[in-house]
């Protein structure tokens, strides 16, 4: 079951230091010699300013509608473009560039309140296993493969349906889904931790368990956790998007990127701009997130198995 | 980007000097693409509940009587006269010569064995209002049938030219609904060659619908229906040539395959009523739409007119009545008519006591862009509506079994019936569906449906009609517009009704 | 050996009775049934009597010990709003997911296995960074968005493929695109991985060092350990494409399971829903039993553990 967790690897990781710098020069040169975890940092780092910084940057209120101005054009459109909406305006006159702006607060608040509810159940699922083993790993293990059954976005939906659409119930759904990542990497990482010399050397000499796992298991697994948690970030993204693209997922008028993709769906054949603006802003998010995981594993972790 | 323009341009000229003959003119063939809501679950006319299910009814079966699309009046279809015994009996005198698709010649038999069936309520027909008033039917000879009601039902013959269509007796007693769902059989200008459930239904002329009727002969030889779910894909599919005609199209879609060459696009009004409802009896224990001030400050929030002028289009208007006017009693004088007045709205909202306006949830289960409008209007006057959107029938449980729905943006087609019965009483007769529960209004509608005097009927509703506006439990939005878009050589007519009627459209030509 | 194997059967057997008894209440949290069966037009005594009928009033448990005993015999009740046998309407549609699928994953691995290959033999060159590149660009581009382009592109621009239905193979050529794609990173990863790993080992180099010629070392030797994995985590990820047809049979009109599911789900049909859960919860887990057993047969040491 742990090839589903199996840790891809990346371009950086190829990359070989022919020299033997110090410690500093060689977190250095990891940094910038990784092309993709620089690619991915400063898209990351971009979106998360254009969201922290929507109130400053959107030039309209992305709820304000106006009918009599409805599916204005974007500013590279030929004809009757209106100079007040740069990339136009959508079926009830929202101002779209303003609405892209907050969707980037929509979709990585999703993806952070996914990733800690789901990592917090993973990692204490995952390191309970890994560290005591036998039957407290059995039912751990249970649990994972109870999980791993489920068609994820079918039970989804239905959880949707019973608890009514709403961005609270979408991010609680995923967070309670997407842990199996986090538990199955933290169990084996935690499984080799443990025999590690100084873990038990701290076990020989009597220190408590929680103690012996926070100060010494866990500084351990931090990196492989952001690298997991990277990727299940991505993941809930993705989801909460086609969730909404289905009419499973947030309420109108929340500016979500998936939502914007269902509602521009109308005008996919005649307006392609609509559904081609929220799509590529999914994909740069989801692309840099991924690119800053995998040169994550590769700038923190140490080479080699 | 405009590379990307250039290649849209490109892309449709390209597609339309390719034009492959997959469906349309050469063949002598229609295929249709319907299913926006959901596909047929049972094309057994009294075992779906669909819209579509009407659609399929009417190409397949014939009623007793025919009711004039345009005009509304009733005329002959299967029975060629008729007249009423007495209060609670009509006798109708048959037409000769009319063969169900399998062979069997219509009579008597088949009109008394299928009202008889059909209202017999442990045979379990979906739609029990249709059928329900119904005591019995006598065989008086070969070709003269009578019609026993329960008590006198001045409606009878919206459900006679509507939900009742007639069925082969001995195959109907054979095979049943399950039987009628696999292989439908009928007098219709259709015979169904195959169903696929949920997926395709074929069609083929019926060449022996040649005895007159006024639903007119088949124009094509061949009529495939495919279920398609999604409006998009159908849209996708009529451009690419897999389909000549949806009826599931919005109003955008309307202005943008009519600029495609080689289509067109038309909207038709329709008798669906579109409604924002309130909680007004507290039902859910949302207090403030309790309150008639706060109703009335709420209709006087919304515009309505740019909502229609905007949004909806075509032919579609702002309604002032709860039920559509060309229904019968539907008096648009009677209705107390709410004008757009933000001002007054806000004074009647601050001496309801919510001068800072209040927090409501709103439901629907139509395209969001309709709700947004209409919160964004709500929000000037301070009421901040957050809304839930949800699939129809959760939606309907929620109301019905649940009535926490304060605020509910809903509509209602009346099965195409012309009489207000259909959509009034339906609501406000204290049922599952009722929010106002009012008492009056109901003993008035009750009087209204079961009166066999016209006039006694208009008064009646009148007063219902003038309570519910007045009391604003119901805020009558707009009449819908169904959306149509086809290949441009079809012979289209569009109808009020909703009910296209796909064998009347031929190969114009052009 | 055979008390390994009936182990884990006993745990998937488990397994199967959680996910279903999770669903079941998850369902019957959404919607009275009672109201669905009954209709628009149903009176409070007839939603009485169905209820009675039905056993609706009863306790939730033992609502699913009747549901999952009746389950085990393949009778999975009879659908609220079609009326037809739940079983029947699975049997027909079943056949349609499983073609996509089957599909689907061969697509993916036919594109996944050659690059990844091919990128492992040349470790860090421009053709591993260009497969690499896909892989990272694969990952970030939502299914939906990417169907949806192939059906403006191939189906209404150029009218090359049909977009909707299930008539003829060439039907299914975009479906299978769309749903397999996403499978090929995860694929391609594990191949050029595995790939490096066998390329590097002790017998490669010694076939090498017999003379033997690079394609038959290629093929013969290390191909066909590489491969193992990937066939392991391919079946997987076939259990999940069950679930992800969802979104794919929706948007090109596919009237399989995924499509069924999603329309049961507006319906609040529980019996359709729940069994589809249950076949999909099935798949994946009958799919894993078997990656074990065969693992645990290829590789005495993992049924002592």
């Amino acid at each position: 079951m742990t090839d589903v967790a199996e840790a891809p690897r990346s371009i950086g990781q190829i990359v070989d230091d022919a020299l033997e710098p110090s410690p500093f020069q060689k977190l250095r040169k990891r940094i910038f010699g990784n092309y993709s975890f620089l690619l991915g940092l400063i898209i990351l780092l971009t979106i998360i300013a254009v969201a922290v910084l929507a109130p400053f940057l959107a030039p309209h209120d992305p709820y304000e509608t106006d009918l009599a101005s409805r599916l204005q054009n974007p500013f590279w459109h030929e004809k009757k473009v209106d100079p007040d909406h740069l990339l136009g305006t959508d079926k009830v006159g929202r101002d779209y560039l303003s609405r892209l702006i907050y969707g980037a607060q929509i979709s990585l608040l999703i993806g952070f309140s996914t990733m800690l509810i789901s990592g917090i159940i993973g990692t204490v699922l995952g390191v309970t296993a890994g560290y005591f083993g036998g039957r407290v790993d059995m039912v751990v293990n249970f649990i994972i493969n109870t999980r791993l059954a489920m068609p994820v976005f079918l039970v989804a939906m239905a959880a949707v349906v019973a608890f009514g659409a709403s961005l609270m119930v979408v991010i609680l759904v995923l967070g309670l889904f997407l842990w199996d990542r986090f538990a199955v990497v933290m169990r084996s990482i935690t499984m080799q931790a443990r025999d590690l010399d100084y873990v038990k050397a701290a076990r020989a000499m009597g220190c408590s368990t929680p103690y012996i796992i926070v100060r010494e298991i866990f500084p351990n697994v931090l990196g492989s956790l952001t690298v997991v948690a990277t990727v299940e970030m991505a993941n809930a993204i993705l989801l909460e998007a086609a969730l909404s693209f289905l009419g499973f997922g947030v309420q109108a008028p929340t500016p979500s990127w998936g939502l914007m993709l269902n509602e521009a769906r109308e005008y996919m054949f005649f307006s392609p701009w609509l559904l081609a603006l929220p799509g590529a802003c999914l994909f740069f998010l989801v692309l840099a997130i991924n690119l800053f995981g995998d040169g994550l594993r590769d700038v923190t972790l140490e080479k080699g198995r | 980007m405009k590379l990307i323009r250039l290649a849209v341009v490109a892309g449709f000229a390209a597609s339309l000097t390719a034009a492959p003959a997959l469906a349309g003119p050469d063949d002598d063939s229609l295929t249709v693409a319907w299913g926006s809501t959901g596909p047929i679950e049972n094309v057994d006319n009294y075992f779906n509940t669909n819209r579509t299910g009407i659609w399929f009814s009417r190409m397949v079966w014939d009623q007793l009587i025919y009711r004039e699309p345009k005009t509304f009046e009733y005329k002959p279809l299967l029975a060629e006269s008729w007249e009423a015994l007495s209060d609670t009996t009509w006798q109708f005198k048959l037409r000769q010569g009319v063969k169900f698709h399998n062979g069997e010649p219509f009579d008597a038999d088949d009109v008394v064995f299928t009202l008889n069936w059909v209202s017999n309520p442990e045979n379990g027909v979906k739609v029990q209002r249709n059928v329900d008033w119904i005591e019995s039917a006598e065989k008086v000879d070969q070709y003269t049938v009578n019609i026993h009601m329960k008590k006198p039902f001045p409606q009878a013959f919206e459900f006679l030219s509507g939900p009742l269509t007639i069925y082969p007796n001995e195959y109907y007693a054979e095979v049943g609904p399950d039987g009628m769902h696999k292989a439908p059989v009928g007098t219709g200008p259709m015979k169904v060659v195959s169903v696929k459930t949920a997926e395709e239904y074929v069609f083929e002329k019926n060449t022996d619908y040649t005895w007159g009727s006024p639903k007119g002969e088949a124009q094509v030889s061949k009529l495939t229906v495919r279920e398609i779910a999604d409006v998009q894909t159908q849209i996708a599919e009529l451009l690419a040539g897999g389909i000549d005609i949806t009826a599931d199209i919005s109003a955008d879609h309307v202005d943008q395959i009519g600029g495609v060459p080689g289509f067109t696009a038309m909207q038709a009004g329709t008798m669906r009523t579109g409604y924002i409802g309130f909680d007004a009896a507290g039902r859910g224990n949302f207090e403030p739409t309790t309150k008639l001030e706060v109703r009335k400050a709420m209709a006087m929030a919304i515009n309505r007119q740019s909502l229609v002028e905007n949004l909806i289009r075509g032919d579609a208007g702002v309604i002032h009545t709860p039920c559509f006017p060309t229904q019968f009693g539907c008096d648009e004088g009677a209705a107390v008519k709410w004008d757009y007045n933000p001002e007054k709205a806000k004074e009647l909202l601050a001496s309801a006591g919510y001068p800072d306006g209040f927090e409501i949830d709103f439901y629907t289960f139509r395209p969001a862009d309709w709700a947004e409008a209409i919160m964004a209007d709500l929000a000037k006057v301070g009421i901040k509506a957050s809304l839930t959107k949800m699939p129809y029938f959760a939606l309907r449980d929620k109301q019905r079994n649940e009535g926490t729905t304060p605020m509910f943006l809903m509509d209602w087609g009346s099965y195409s019936m012309n009489d207000m019965s259909a959509i009034t009483s339906h609501f406000f007769k204290k049922g599952a569906d009722d929010f106002a529960l009012d008492d009056e209004v109901a003993a008035w509608l009750e009087e209204g449906d079961t009166s066999s005097d016209p006039e006694v009927r208009k008064a009646a509703y009148a007063k219902a009609i003038g309570k519910i506006t007045g009391e604003v439990y119901w805020l009558p939005m707009f009449n819908h517009v169904r959306n149509y878009g086809f290949n441009e050589r079809l012979a289209f007519i569009p109808y009020q009704d909703e009910i296209p009627r796909f064998w009347q459209y031929g190969w114009g030509g052009s | 050996m055979l008390a390994y194997a009936l182990k884990r059967s006993f745990s998937a057997f488990l397994i199967l009775i959680v996910v279903s008894a999770l669903t079941f209440s998850l369902s019957h949290l959404s919607a009275d049934p009672a109201l669905t069966i009954g209709g628009e037009q149903a009176s409070d005594e007839d939603i009485q009597a169905i209820r009675d009928l039905y056993g609706f009033d009863r306790p939730i448990y033992i609502q699913y010990i009747d549901w999952a005993a009746r389950a085990m015999s393949g009778d999975f009740g009879e659908s609220y709003h079609y009326g037809e046998r739940v079983s029947t309407m699975i049997a027909g549609r079943i056949g349609t997911t499983m073609t996509l699928g089957v599909l689907a994953i061969l697509f993916a691995l036919a594109v996944s296995i050659p690059l990844g290959v091919v990128a492992a033999m040349r470790p860090n060159s421009l053709l591993d960074r260009f497969a690499l590149l896909i892989a990272v660009l694969g990952q970030a581009l939502p299914t939906f968005w990417f169907a949806l382009m192939m059906i403006i592109v191939f189906g209404v621009w150029w009218r090359w493929l049909p977009i909707s239905g299930n008539d003829t193979w060439a039907h299914f050529v975009m479906p299978t695109i769309a749903l397999g794609y996403y499978a090929t990173p995860a694929l391609m990863r594990l191949t050029r991985a595995g790939m490096i790993e066998v390329l590097g080992s002790d017998y490669v180099r010694t076939a090498r060092a017999k003379g033997l010629s690079p394609t038959v070392v290629l093929f013969k030797h290390a191909l066909r350990n590489a491969i193992i994995p990937v066939v392991a985590l391919a079946a997987v990820w076939f259990g999940f494409m069950l679930g992800g047809s969802i979104v794919i049979e929706t948007i090109f009109n596919l009237k399989g399971l995924g499509w069924l599911s999603y329309d049961a789900l507006l319906r609040s049909d529980l019996p359709v829903v729940q069994a589809i859960v249950l076949i999909f919860a099935s798949f994946y887990v009958v799919l894993t039993l078997a990656a074990d057993l065969l693992n645990a047969w290829l590789d005495p040491r993992i049924s002592v553990r």
